[in-house]
Protein backbone atom coordinates (compact mmCIF):
# COMPACT_ATOMS: atom_id res chain seq x y z
CA UNK A 1 0.00 0.00 0.00
CA UNK A 2 1.19 3.19 -0.96
CA UNK A 3 2.02 6.14 2.00
CA UNK A 4 -1.10 7.83 0.39
CA UNK A 5 -3.38 5.11 0.42
CA UNK A 6 -2.61 3.77 3.52
CA UNK A 7 -3.10 7.33 5.01
CA UNK A 8 -6.40 7.43 2.81
CA UNK A 9 -7.59 4.09 4.41
CA UNK A 10 -6.50 4.92 8.18
CA UNK A 11 -8.38 7.84 7.90
CA UNK A 12 -11.71 5.95 6.25
CA UNK A 13 -11.31 3.05 9.39
CA UNK A 14 -11.06 6.00 12.30
CA UNK A 15 -14.05 7.60 10.75
CA UNK A 16 -15.79 4.18 10.66
CA UNK A 17 -14.84 3.42 14.11
CA UNK A 18 -15.46 6.58 15.97
CA UNK A 19 -18.74 7.36 13.84
CA UNK A 20 -20.30 3.61 14.69
CA UNK A 21 -19.22 4.63 18.56
CA UNK A 22 -20.98 8.14 18.44
CA UNK A 23 -23.84 6.36 16.77
CA UNK A 24 -24.15 3.95 19.73
CA UNK A 25 -24.22 6.78 22.22
CA UNK A 26 -26.87 8.71 20.55
CA UNK A 27 -29.01 5.61 20.18
CA UNK A 28 -28.28 4.74 23.75
CA UNK A 29 -30.01 8.01 24.15
CA UNK A 30 -33.04 7.47 23.08
CA UNK A 31 -33.04 3.53 24.33
CA UNK A 32 -32.76 5.45 28.01
CA UNK A 33 -35.81 7.03 26.74
CA UNK A 34 -37.33 3.99 25.66
CA UNK A 35 -36.55 2.11 29.36
CA UNK A 36 -37.66 5.09 31.34
CA UNK A 37 -40.56 7.19 29.53
CA UNK A 38 -44.38 7.14 30.43
CA UNK A 39 -45.52 9.08 27.47
CA UNK A 40 -46.95 7.28 24.72
CA UNK A 41 -45.53 9.99 22.29
CA UNK A 42 -42.00 9.85 23.46
CA UNK A 43 -42.49 6.01 23.67
CA UNK A 44 -43.10 5.62 19.98
CA UNK A 45 -40.90 8.04 18.96
CA UNK A 46 -38.07 6.72 20.59
CA UNK A 47 -38.44 3.16 19.09
CA UNK A 48 -39.14 4.68 15.99
CA UNK A 49 -35.65 6.68 16.39
CA UNK A 50 -33.82 3.89 17.74
CA UNK A 51 -34.70 1.50 14.53
CA UNK A 52 -33.95 4.39 12.03
CA UNK A 53 -30.50 4.85 13.76
CA UNK A 54 -29.36 0.90 14.10
CA UNK A 55 -30.59 0.37 10.81
CA UNK A 56 -29.02 3.10 8.35
CA UNK A 57 -26.32 4.80 10.33
CA UNK A 58 -24.83 1.69 13.36
CA UNK A 59 -25.06 -0.92 10.99
CA UNK A 60 -23.32 0.24 8.22
CA UNK A 61 -20.83 2.04 9.90
CA UNK A 62 -20.12 -1.14 11.74
CA UNK A 63 -19.66 -3.08 8.64
CA UNK A 64 -17.51 -0.43 6.86
CA UNK A 65 -15.48 -0.19 9.93
CA UNK A 66 -15.29 -4.53 9.70
CA UNK A 67 -14.05 -3.95 6.08
CA UNK A 68 -11.77 -1.14 6.23
CA UNK A 69 -10.27 -3.01 9.98
CA UNK A 70 -9.66 -5.76 7.77
CA UNK A 71 -7.86 -3.49 4.67
CA UNK A 72 -5.75 -1.51 7.05
CA UNK A 73 -4.49 -4.81 8.73
CA UNK A 74 -3.96 -6.83 5.10
CA UNK A 75 -2.78 -3.73 3.44
CA UNK A 76 0.09 -3.57 5.97
CA UNK A 77 2.82 -5.38 7.48
CA UNK A 78 0.76 -5.85 10.84
CA UNK A 79 -1.10 -8.67 9.37
CA UNK A 80 -4.33 -10.00 10.80
CA UNK A 81 -2.84 -12.59 12.65
CA UNK A 82 0.45 -11.67 13.86
CA UNK A 83 -0.06 -9.20 16.80
CA UNK A 84 -2.28 -10.34 19.76
CA UNK A 85 -4.20 -6.86 19.91
CA UNK A 86 -4.97 -7.41 16.27
CA UNK A 87 -6.75 -10.33 16.35
CA UNK A 88 -8.57 -9.61 19.22
CA UNK A 89 -9.87 -6.18 18.00
CA UNK A 90 -11.10 -8.19 14.87
CA UNK A 91 -12.66 -11.11 16.75
CA UNK A 92 -14.71 -8.61 19.22
CA UNK A 93 -15.37 -6.46 16.03
CA UNK A 94 -17.15 -9.58 14.62
CA UNK A 95 -18.87 -10.56 17.45
CA UNK A 96 -20.17 -6.65 18.20
CA UNK A 97 -21.61 -6.95 14.62
CA UNK A 98 -23.50 -10.36 14.72
CA UNK A 99 -24.75 -9.69 18.06
CA UNK A 100 -25.54 -6.15 16.11
CA UNK A 101 -27.23 -7.68 13.20
CA UNK A 102 -29.35 -10.27 15.91
CA UNK A 103 -30.44 -7.35 17.85
CA UNK A 104 -31.85 -5.34 15.10
CA UNK A 105 -34.29 -7.68 14.13
CA UNK A 106 -35.68 -6.99 17.69
CA UNK A 107 -35.17 -3.30 17.29
CA UNK A 108 -37.21 -3.49 13.90
CA UNK A 109 -40.03 -5.36 15.87
CA UNK A 110 -40.08 -2.74 18.71
CA UNK A 111 -40.19 -0.05 15.57
CA UNK A 112 -43.11 -2.39 14.50
CA UNK A 113 -45.14 -2.34 17.30
CA UNK A 114 -44.68 1.73 17.89
CA UNK A 115 -45.70 2.18 14.24
CA UNK A 116 -49.04 0.77 15.02
CA UNK A 117 -51.44 3.12 15.48
CA UNK A 118 -53.54 0.20 17.93
CA UNK A 119 -50.51 0.05 20.04
CA UNK A 120 -51.63 0.96 23.40
CA UNK A 121 -49.51 3.03 25.71
CA UNK A 122 -49.46 0.15 28.50
CA UNK A 123 -48.18 -2.16 25.81
CA UNK A 124 -45.46 0.03 24.51
CA UNK A 125 -44.66 0.74 28.50
CA UNK A 126 -44.31 -3.24 29.09
CA UNK A 127 -42.25 -3.40 25.27
CA UNK A 128 -38.93 -3.47 27.33
CA UNK A 129 -35.68 -2.19 25.46
CA UNK A 130 -32.20 -2.95 24.23
CA UNK A 131 -30.36 -1.47 26.78
CA UNK A 132 -28.24 -4.66 28.12
CA UNK A 133 -27.29 -4.81 24.35
CA UNK A 134 -26.41 -1.06 23.43
CA UNK A 135 -24.20 -0.83 26.79
CA UNK A 136 -22.10 -4.08 26.29
CA UNK A 137 -21.76 -3.17 23.16
CA UNK A 138 -20.26 0.39 23.90
CA UNK A 139 -18.25 -1.22 26.21
CA UNK A 140 -16.73 -3.41 23.72
CA UNK A 141 -15.95 -0.98 21.18
CA UNK A 142 -14.22 1.00 24.00
CA UNK A 143 -12.12 -1.42 24.27
CA UNK A 144 -11.03 -1.73 20.46
CA UNK A 145 -10.64 1.52 20.77
CA UNK A 146 -8.42 1.29 23.62
CA UNK A 147 -6.51 -1.76 21.77
CA UNK A 148 -5.80 -0.15 18.99
CA UNK A 149 -4.56 3.05 20.74
CA UNK A 150 -2.01 1.71 22.99
CA UNK A 151 -1.56 -1.16 20.29
CA UNK A 152 -0.33 -3.27 23.92
CA UNK A 153 3.01 -5.69 22.22
CA UNK A 154 3.07 -9.79 21.90
CA UNK A 155 2.77 -11.38 18.69
CA UNK A 156 0.81 -14.44 18.27
CA UNK A 157 3.00 -17.88 17.63
CA UNK A 158 2.27 -16.96 14.02
CA UNK A 159 3.84 -13.58 13.80
CA UNK A 160 6.58 -14.84 15.66
CA UNK A 161 7.27 -17.66 12.71
CA UNK A 162 6.46 -14.87 9.97
CA UNK A 163 9.12 -12.72 11.90
CA UNK A 164 11.61 -15.03 11.72
CA UNK A 165 10.81 -16.04 8.71
CA UNK A 166 11.31 -12.81 7.36
CA UNK A 167 14.55 -12.03 9.27
CA UNK A 168 15.80 -15.48 7.88
CA UNK A 169 15.48 -14.76 4.39
CA UNK A 170 16.56 -10.81 4.69
CA UNK A 171 19.33 -10.60 7.07
CA UNK A 172 20.25 -7.43 8.47
CA UNK B 1 21.47 2.80 3.30
CA UNK B 2 19.43 2.51 6.56
CA UNK B 3 17.78 -0.98 7.00
CA UNK B 4 13.94 -0.48 6.64
CA UNK B 5 11.53 -1.15 9.79
CA UNK B 6 10.33 -4.43 8.94
CA UNK B 7 7.10 -1.91 10.07
CA UNK B 8 6.79 0.59 7.73
CA UNK B 9 3.37 1.02 8.56
CA UNK B 10 3.89 1.58 12.06
CA UNK B 11 3.65 5.18 13.99
CA UNK B 12 1.91 6.82 11.13
CA UNK B 13 -0.78 7.66 13.51
CA UNK B 14 0.29 7.28 17.13
CA UNK B 15 3.99 7.34 17.46
CA UNK B 16 3.81 3.76 18.66
CA UNK B 17 7.12 1.46 18.01
CA UNK B 18 5.48 -1.52 17.06
CA UNK B 19 8.39 -3.84 16.53
CA UNK B 20 9.61 -4.42 19.87
CA UNK B 21 11.38 -7.22 21.37
CA UNK B 22 8.67 -10.05 21.51
CA UNK B 23 8.85 -12.88 23.19
CA UNK B 24 7.85 -16.57 22.19
CA UNK B 25 5.11 -16.38 25.25
CA UNK B 26 1.64 -15.27 25.41
CA UNK B 27 1.76 -11.71 27.05
CA UNK B 28 0.30 -11.65 30.21
CA UNK B 29 -2.14 -8.69 29.37
CA UNK B 30 -3.25 -11.14 26.68
CA UNK B 31 -4.31 -14.08 29.61
CA UNK B 32 -5.84 -11.31 31.91
CA UNK B 33 -8.01 -10.53 29.18
CA UNK B 34 -8.94 -13.89 28.09
CA UNK B 35 -10.17 -14.71 31.83
CA UNK B 36 -12.02 -11.21 31.87
CA UNK B 37 -14.01 -12.57 28.85
CA UNK B 38 -14.27 -16.04 29.90
CA UNK B 39 -16.13 -14.87 32.84
CA UNK B 40 -18.16 -12.16 31.04
CA UNK B 41 -19.29 -15.26 28.39
CA UNK B 42 -20.33 -17.63 31.97
CA UNK B 43 -21.68 -14.52 33.54
CA UNK B 44 -24.00 -13.70 30.18
CA UNK B 45 -24.74 -17.51 29.98
CA UNK B 46 -25.68 -18.10 33.50
CA UNK B 47 -28.35 -14.82 32.96
CA UNK B 48 -29.71 -16.38 29.91
CA UNK B 49 -29.48 -19.83 31.35
CA UNK B 50 -32.26 -18.64 34.33
CA UNK B 51 -34.54 -16.68 32.25
CA UNK B 52 -33.28 -12.90 33.04
CA UNK B 53 -32.36 -11.80 29.37
CA UNK B 54 -32.18 -8.22 28.76
CA UNK B 55 -35.56 -6.45 28.26
CA UNK B 56 -37.03 -7.94 31.62
CA UNK B 57 -37.66 -11.33 30.57
CA UNK B 58 -36.99 -13.48 27.45
CA UNK B 59 -34.98 -12.36 24.50
CA UNK B 60 -35.64 -11.09 21.30
CA UNK B 61 -38.75 -10.13 19.25
CA UNK B 62 -39.55 -14.16 19.88
CA UNK B 63 -40.90 -13.09 23.74
CA UNK B 64 -43.87 -11.51 22.68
Amino acid sequence: MTPRLRKFALTTHVICSVGWLGAVASYIALDVAAATGQDAQTLRAAYLAMELIARYVIVPLALASLLTGLVMSLGTRWGLFRHYWVLISLLLTIFATIVLMAETRTISYFADRAADPTTSGDELRAMGNTLVHSIGGTVVLLVILVLNMYKPRGMTPYGWRKQHEHRTVSPP
Amino acid sequence: MANPSPYPDSGVDTGVEPDRESTPGTPRWVKVFGIIALIVILLVVIVLLTGGGPGGGGHGPIRH
